[in-house]
């Protein structure tokens, strides 16, 4: 006996319509009532060297990310001793809440910033 | 996911091996030395170019990969094929639970499509899907065929559809393994013969076990369990396989039933939606303690997030705590909770989920969080402060007064009732609906 199917299994891949579109609330975007984050500037001008320049660490408080963080401030402190390497907890949800008073810093003292990690 | 979104494409990414947790420093001195598994070269060397090098504003274009042909159209039928090649394709094609499926026939969907009276081509909800990073619009007849997939009668279409209705997927690309719960109550409970008692969560009850079942197939089929793209979970949780549906037994609760404290009506049947990872079978029945004593020990042993906890409680056990112990409404025993557990402040604060994401309402001064992080670590906290962010529900068979402890938190409701069948009351009112005709002279030509 055959089995004709004969409407659109739901899936990605057949059947359900698609559409472009970001995250829906509380699924990837910004907090309800929060806009879009400013997309990040072009053409951000960038030391050519990191000797004694002052690197951020930034630890966004995912899991794992601290201890990362920790090592990836040793392996400079022993290959690359002249760069000030500064380690921060990124305040606010890991997730969310990109407007706050770190990023003002960095600009202020730092010339670099190594942001991270998920996992 | 990153990389399809927009919002990131000025930033850029590099990648380490996975996972990052739970590590020891000198894998991860590894991981720092080693190769970024996207683009072969070693992730220190990546970082230092990426921190020197001058930026763009736009991100790395994707490794060059051969030109994909032209995309054909999806078929929108599938070609007449033995049941077996069908049930091996939908295996293929990743349209299944690893279970086998009803193969959704036109004449199945039809008759799923009964069920309600909402037209075939209504959008029931729109989801954003980590698989391609698009929204996706489905519709009643989308539905229908996975509710056939699962094994659905016709009669268990609304609760299908209010489900698909809350937008939620049974499944989170994560590498945790949460797991979600679908709560039934109302009429339609016992219209559609659900399991609100004995064995309630057991695999004996159809329409608990294809309910849920559903769900999942949902989900799977939106793109939700694609291995390395979308599923991450490490182990994984049978719990998904039904998403431990199952209906309040609200004849024998002395409390009221879940839905009315959400501001429905009794007479309303609703789904609601419960999320976590935790969760805990009672061992036995609390007889040398009282309840809320060894209830408050077992919650003790998890870290809430905002104060979330469900209790799924046997009937005998809002009967002791309503009875034997006090508690006349739910909520009088929530705030008993709420006082009554303590947890030193350390180790709610050393608990991995509980600093990624508690620890930074903290920071922000939120209290109570921002007050618990200056105590020290011995120092009691009450991690359950809000009690209206503890669950409670009644379902088992009065066998035992047990019960199950969860950090599940609640997720919202949906009406089923307004994806019911309209029963026509021209046709209906003298109870002939789903008779056969009387049998006329016609019939013997």
């Amino acid at each position: 006996m055959a089995y004709e199917i004969r409407l659109s299994v739901m899936s990605p891949e057949v059947g359900v319509s698609r559409a472009k579109g970001g995250p829906p609330p509380g699924m990837g975007g910004p907090p309800p009532g929060m806009p879009e984050p400013k997309p990040a500037p072009g053409g951000v001008k960038r030391p050519q060297t990191l000797e004694n320049k002052t690197v951020y660490l930034v630890d966004t408080g995912f899991g794992g990310s601290y201890n990362f963080m920790l090592q990836l401030q040793k392996w400079f402190k022993e290959h690359m001793p002249s760069v000030t390497t500064v380690r921060k907890r990124k305040p606010g949800n890991v997730f969310m809440d990109d407007n706050n008073s770190l990023w003002e810093e960095i600009k202020e003292k730092g010339n670099a910033v190594v942001l991270g990690v998920a996992g | 996911m990153v990389k399809a979104n927009p919002r990131f494409a000025p930033l850029p990414f590099i990648y380490t091996p996975h996972p990052v947790i739970g590590l020891s420093p000198e894998a991860l001195d590894k991981y720092i030395v080693g190769n970024d598994p996207a683009t072969g070269r070693p992730v220190i060397e990546e970082i230092i170019d990426v921190l020197t090098k001058p930026s763009t504003g736009k991100a790395a274009p994707p490794p060059a990969a051969a030109p994909a042909p032209a995309a054909a159209p999806p078929p929108a039928e599938l070609a007449p094929d033995t049941e077996d090649n069908l049930q091996r394709l939908f295996y293929e094609k990743g349209w299944t639970d690893g279970l086998p499926v009803i193969l959704p026939t036109e004449e199945r969907v039809r008759a799923m499509l009964a069920g309600t009276s909402a037209p075939p081509d209504e959008v029931v909800a729109e989801m954003f899907s980590f698989a391609t990073g698009e929204v996706l619009k489905y519709t009643v007849e989308h539905v229908a065929v996975i509710a056939v997939m699962a094994g659905a009668r016709p009669e268990y279409f609304p609760v299908i559809l209010a489900t698909a209705a809350t937008r939620q997927p049974s499944l989170m690309p994560s590498t945790t393994a949460f797991e979600a719960m679908l709560l039934v109550n109302g009429p339609i409970r016992n219209e559609i013969e659900m399991n609100c008692g004995i064995g309630a969560f057991s695999a004996v009850n159809m329409a608990n076990s294809v309910i849920g079942r559903a769900w999942t197939l949902m989900s799977i089929c939106h793109g939700f369990a694609k291995p390395r793209n979308t599923l991450w979970s490490s182990q994984g949780n049978n719990h998904t396989y039904n998403n431990m549906c199952a209906g309040e037994n609200e004849e024998r609760s002395v409390w009221e039933p879940f839905h009315t404290g959400k501001g429905f009506k009794a007479d309303e049947s609703v789904v609601s939606i419960f999320r976590g990872w935790a969760f805990l079978n009672s061992y036995g029945a609390a007889s040398k303690r009282s309840l809320i004593e060894e209830l408050s020990i077992q919650l003790a042993a998890m870290p809430p997030m905002n104060s979330s906890a469900t209790i799924i409680m046997d009937p005998l056990v809002a009967r002791n705590l309503k009875e034997n112990e006090g508690y006349q409404t739910k909520a009088d025993f929530c705030r008993a909770m709420s006082q009554n557990v303590k947890m030193p402040a350390g180790v709610y604060w050393n608990t991995d989920h509980i600093d990624m994401l508690a620890a930074s309402e903290a920071y922000k001064g939120v209290e109570p969080y921002a007050s618990w992080k200056k105590l020290p670590d011995d120092a009691l906290i009450a991690p359950y402060y809000n009690p209206d962010n503890i669950n409670i529900i009644v379902i088992g068979g009065e066998t035992s007064p047990l019960w199950k402890a969860a950090d599940y938190g609640y997720s919202g409701s949906a009406s089923v009732d307004k994806w019911r069948a309209l029963a026509s009351d021209d046709e209906c009112a003298d109870g002939s609906c789903g008779l056969p005709d009387d049998v006329t002279d016609a019939d013997y030509d």
